[in-house]
């Protein structure tokens, strides 16, 4: 009988656990008069530091209008992608407004609420490079991505994530060999060598792209479209179904009165939410 | 020691020597890194943040400062749990031997990012929710407090084992002979290993970031990104850390002339 006391103890801290995280989030939020939001430290223009050493960008700027509607403070907290996606929040953090793209193996640690923007992948390679014109020529060639990122599972041809048609995505590509990089800085580092010198191109997307092309002028350049869309999502904890459904209202209001457009045309230049 | 003093001593202008060594060597290191095609006129721009000169938006440490919160901190802790393990170590109680080789074995034997992450995410589990700078001193204590134990066993070791004989003749109990006898002089041989071990501590605490703390590394890596001037964020900190180091190695040379007069 001894032996199943701590058996006990365990199912009675679930069962609490579970009973206790109904409008949790909410409560705990109108208490202390602040949304915990975490984000990604570096991803500009969606978030990073700007020169007067605050968080900005895109997503921090959604952050701000969901506290603003909310009637509180926002506080923004910069954990490692790796911490904020092994869930299990335990109130640290109350939302994660940070271009995430849903996959099956974070939704079993996170709660997706909505959609908010989709982001264009693209190719990159140097500005001189002629043997990529479109995508399809990345086949045979070695292609820079960011470790544990979609882009990398995609050439992997394992990327499972809604498209607007509902079709799985064509991999029309053969024999890509993936160089996954700890940051795409050093990817970009390794591809301003040359192309072919390390890499030939970089897959990402096209937001951050677009600013390091605008940024770098004349070293890179994007190659032909798009090779596909992946949409992004804001992120809970697991468990609480009230502040789940509040903030897709939330989101959903933004999306009728402007706020989203406008805050993508702000950062992107177009509008990537629609 | 004994065999070099007396070359240096023989020698006229050993020091100037050495300065004039360590000044080709630096010329050469800037002549390589001027070779990377650098643009440094936004490190002067972000440099007093990476200095944590003022607080960040959210009113927290930030920058050197933090740095040198948790290391100084995990330092004072990691050297008392030494200390406690090393006695440990050398205890005949089977208790404080297995707990202290076990301790030992685990926070030497498994990486650092592992025992952070441990406690910051896995103690919530349990229930408390420790905030990021106690945790990332629990575990950089834990961790080095177990590399100490080593140092400070070998230290109490190597004391003449005639100086305990001595104590016990002189009728001193063992924990008196520990205490006044054998403990000063195994700490005064540790100094030089405990000072490269706070070192490597300095530089191991950027993985606190990873908690989302803004410590040096944290910072020159953002600003890095975000201006598309990684390479020069990271020299910037590496000379930061050199020069944090150095004073280190001031300090720890004063601490041994120190002690050595006090001997």
């Amino acid at each position: 009988m001894k032996r199943s006391v701590p058996i006990v103890c365990f199912g009675l801290t679930l069962l609490w656990s579970v009973a206790a995280s109904g409008g949790e989030t909410l409560d705990r939020i109108n208490k202390q008069r602040v949304l915990v939001g975490a984000v990604d430290p570096s991803y500009p223009p969606f978030s990073f530091l700007n020169d007067k050493n605050q968080m900005d960008g895109f997503d921090i700027d959604i952050a701000k209008a969901v506290a603003a509607r909310l009637g509180v403070k926002l506080r923004i907290e910069t954990p490692s992608w790796e911490v904020v996606t092994a869930g299990h929040w335990r109130g640290r953090w109350d939302v994660c407004i940070c271009s995430m793209t849903p996959d099956k193996q974070k939704a079993q640690v996170l709660d997706f609420v909505v959609a908010y923007y989709s982001s264009p992948a693209v190719l990159v390679t140097t500005a001189q490079n002629a043997a990529l014109t479109t995508a399809p020529d990345i086949s045979g060639k070695r292609i820079g991505v960011e470790q544990g990122s979609s882009y990398e599972r995609f050439l992997q041809k394992d990327l499972l994530i809604p498209t607007p048609d509902g079709k799985p995505l064509t991999y029309f590509f053969d024999k890509v060999r993936i160089a996954p990089y700890g940051n795409e800085d050093l990817a970009f580092q390794d591809l301003s060598l040359g192309a072919g010198k390390r890499i030939d191109a970089v897959l990402s997307n096209y937001g951050t792209a677009k600013l390091r092309l605008d940024k770098m002028p004349g070293k890179f350049k994007i190659v032909g479209d798009p090779l596909y869309n992946e949409p992004n999502w804001v992120a809970v904890d697991k468990g609480d179904t009230e502040w789940k459904v509040l903030l897709g209202q939330i989101i959903g209001e933004f999306r009728k009165d402007g706020t989203l457009s406008r805050l993508s045309n702000k950062w992107l230049g177009k509008d990537i939410t629609q | 020691m004994q065999t070099t003093s007396p070359i240096r001593k023989g020698a006229s202008g050993f020091s100037l020597r050495v300065a004039a060594v360590w000044l080709g060597l630096l010329l050469i290191f800037a002549w390589f890194v001027s070779s990377f095609d650098l643009d440094f006129s936004i490190v002067f721009d972000k440099l007093p943040n990476l200095l944590g000169m003022e607080l960040s938006s959210e009113g927290a440490l930030q920058g050197v400062p933090l740095t040198l919160l948790v290391s100084v901190g995990s330092m004072i802790v990691a050297v008392l749990l030494g200390l406690l393990s090393a006695l440990g170590r050398i205890s005949s109680s089977a208790i404080a031997y297995g707990v202290a080789t076990f301790y030992n074995s685990f926070f030497r034997g498994t990486p650092l990012l592992v025992q952070i992450l441990f406690i910051y995410l896995g103690l919530p589990q349990l229930g408390p929710v420790p905030a990021a700078i106690p945790a990332g001193i629990a575990a950089l204590s834990l961790c080095y407090g177990a590399y100490l134990s080593e140092i400070f066993r070998a230290s109490i070791v190597a004391v003449d084992p005639g100086q305990w004989e001595a104590g016990e003749a002189l009728g001193m109990r063992r924990r008196t002979i520990l205490a006044r006898v054998i403990l000063p002089q195994a700490l005064r041989t540790s100094i030089p290993s405990v000072g490269t071990m706070f070192i490597s501590m300095l530089k191991d605490s950027s993985l606190v970031s990873v908690m989302g703390l803004w410590e040096i590394m944290f910072l020159a890596q953002s600003y890095g990104r975000s201006s598309y001037r990684y390479v020069e964020m990271l020299l910037t900190a590496a000379v930061i850390y050199w020069i944090l180091s150095m004073v280190l190695e001031v300090l720890q040379a004063r601490l041994e002339m120190w002690l050595r007069g006090h001997a």
